[in-house]
């Protein structure tokens, strides 16, 4: 079978829930990887996620059909790089109504292109109710959950609020503390040479710290990659 | 002939309510029968910018992709702004030439295609439907002959409701529809009842079509390619080969399509010009 183009559509309804620190992950996950990526960047207004990968991300306004045009059809290229969509709060309606108008599901997966939302979860029941409505709107569609300890702890009925969602997969992001956290604000901060080789300028506790943090995440994006991989094998079938 | 690259998945027509003084449309068994008989569709108004050509193009698409072997007329001498869509099946006509009347109606019976759609010029739907009246056509749509099919697009305006004071002579015998296109976003104001009623005293209407708004861009890019919207949707250029049109462009020209599908099958167009078991 082909390898797969992925497209990640890292999205909440809701503001403040760590989506662009999700897609940043994601992103310097593959590039640590030397994987090439290409990032979207769907809030036109403050584009944080462009502003990390400047050179990798490109800007759009789906609200226009400018916009969605450079979205989807450059998603449904089936070119191998990995895909991965900010998608933030004021589009994520917007953003799957376009999806479910245009058909872009079923366009992308016979084009070999497996589109994958990961949703961003959060103490509210309208959280895990829009994500349960994409899961009945398209049965098929993979998706996961983050759980972001951090940005939007879920407290002591986590595993509760968490089995509301109609996901397969689940990452955690672990919390950080105040002064850790503080140095990813850094937009010069690349993690994925953090990865490889922490700037030996950086404090010696604050470098512990987040290679502490980024490992865990690191690993859990390699497991579901290789998951991915071992369901598209043809010989484990 | 372009290739018809899709077929157009419909969803279940949303009821609507009748407008005022509905009339039924033939019933399946009288459409049965009358299926052997060439229909004419005209599509029509007296004003102009109406998006008379846009309904025309959408008709040829329908009965197309629901295998309706079509013909089309285009009045809109000498350019025909159909015939640029649809060249393979259209034709520039004059409907007040005798010798362009002969090549549409002494055809009728003879033509493999058994529905002309009829592309009227702006301005010239009452001087057609004259024209008609005088060679004898709608005797003989009264005899059975024929049927007859008119869809007046309408606009927002007043002077629509008085085009169709103007048109009632005509229609008596025709499956008349109304046609509300929304393609380039016009905003229908509610007709006072007492007006509306007293425009349609003498107008029985088989109902309401109403056309849903497609993004500019679309449809700007649609006219570009001077292709039929299927073909447009099935990413090929006028010659029939692959073209580069977007793909959000082209979901957004299929779902339109779709649902102005629904509207024609919600009215039951299929049934009054083709043969319901196909």
């Amino acid at each position: 079978m082909a390898p797969r183009t992925l497209a990640f559509f890292v999205c909440s309804p809701h503001s403040r829930t760590g989506v662009t620190t999700a897609a940043r992950l994601l992103t310097d996950y593959y590039l640590s990887r030397n994987v090439d990526v290409e990032g979207f960047d769907t809030d036109f207004r403050e584009p944080l996620y462009a502003v990390f990968f400047p050179e990798a991300t490109r800007i759009v306004d789906i609200g226009e059909i400018k916009g969605q045009i450079s979205l989807f059809d450059r998603l449904l290229v089936a070119d191998e790089t990995p895909k991965i969509v900010d998608v933030w709060h004021r589009s994520y309606e917007r953003l799957f109504a376009t999806i479910a108008e245009i058909g872009f599901l079923e366009e992308a997966r016979r084009r070999g292109v497996e589109p994958i939302v990961l949703f961003q979860t959060d103490v509210t029941e309208s959280a895990a109710n829009s994500a349960l409505v994409l899961k009945t709107t398209w049965p098929d569609l993979m998706m996961s959950v983050i759980h972001n300890r951090g940005a939007s702890p879920l407290g002591r009925d986590s595993l509760a609020i968490l089995a509301r969602y109609p996901a397969s997969g689940k990452f955690v992001i672990p919390r950080l503390e105040a002064p850790i956290a503080r140095a990813l604000d850094d937009v010069d901060l690349s993690l994925s040479r953090f990865s490889r080789e922490p700037p030996p300028e950086m404090s010696i506790v604050v470098r512990a710290a987040l290679k502490a943090w980024l490992s865990p995440i690191f690993t859990q994006f390699q497991s579901f990659e290789l998951r991915l991989a071992l369901q598209s094998s043809e010989w484990l079938r | 002939m372009v290739k018809k690259p899709v077929k157009i998945t419909r969803e279940a027509p949303a009821k609507r309510e009748a407008e005022s003084r509905p009339r039924k449309v033939e019933a399946p068994a009288a459409a049965a029968n009358a299926a052997a008989r060439p229909a004419v569709i005209v599509v029509g108004a007296d004003k102009g910018g109406v998006g008379k050509t846009t309904i025309a193009r959408a008709i040829l698409d329908f009965l197309s992709l629901n295998d309706i072997h079509t013909r089309a007329f285009d009045t809109e001498t000498p350019r025909g702004t159909l015939h640029r869509f649809h060249p393979d099946e259209t034709m520039i006509v004059d409907l007040t030439e005798p010798s362009d009347q002969m090549k549409i109606i002494d055809t009728l019976n003879t033509s493999q295609a058994k529905v002309s759609v009829i592309d009227v010029r702006a301005g010239g739907l009452s001087p057609a439907l004259g024209a008609l009246d005088e060679i004898g056509f709608f005797d003989a749509v009264k005899g059975g002959e024929f049927r007859f099919v008119l869809l007046h697009v309408i606009g927002p305006s007043i002077a629509s409701l008085e085009e169709i004071a103007e048109i009632a002579p005509y229609v008596a015998d025709a499956n008349y529809f109304m046609v509300k296109n929304h393609v380039n976003d016009t905003t229908f104001f509610e007709w006072d009842p007492q007006t509306h009623a007293k425009y349609f005293e003498h107008v029985v209407t088989s109902g309401e079509i109403t056309i849903p708004k497609l993004s500019e861009l679309a449809y700007e890019q649609v006219e570009l390619s001077g292709t039929p919207f299927s073909t447009f949707i099935g990413n090929q250029d006028a010659q029939g080969r692959p073209a580069e049109h977007s793909f959000v462009l082209r979901g957004y020209v299929r779902t339109w399509l779709a649902r102005v599908a629904d509207e024609f099958e919600r009215v039951g167009l299929l049934d009054l010009v083709g043969d319901k078991r196909r």
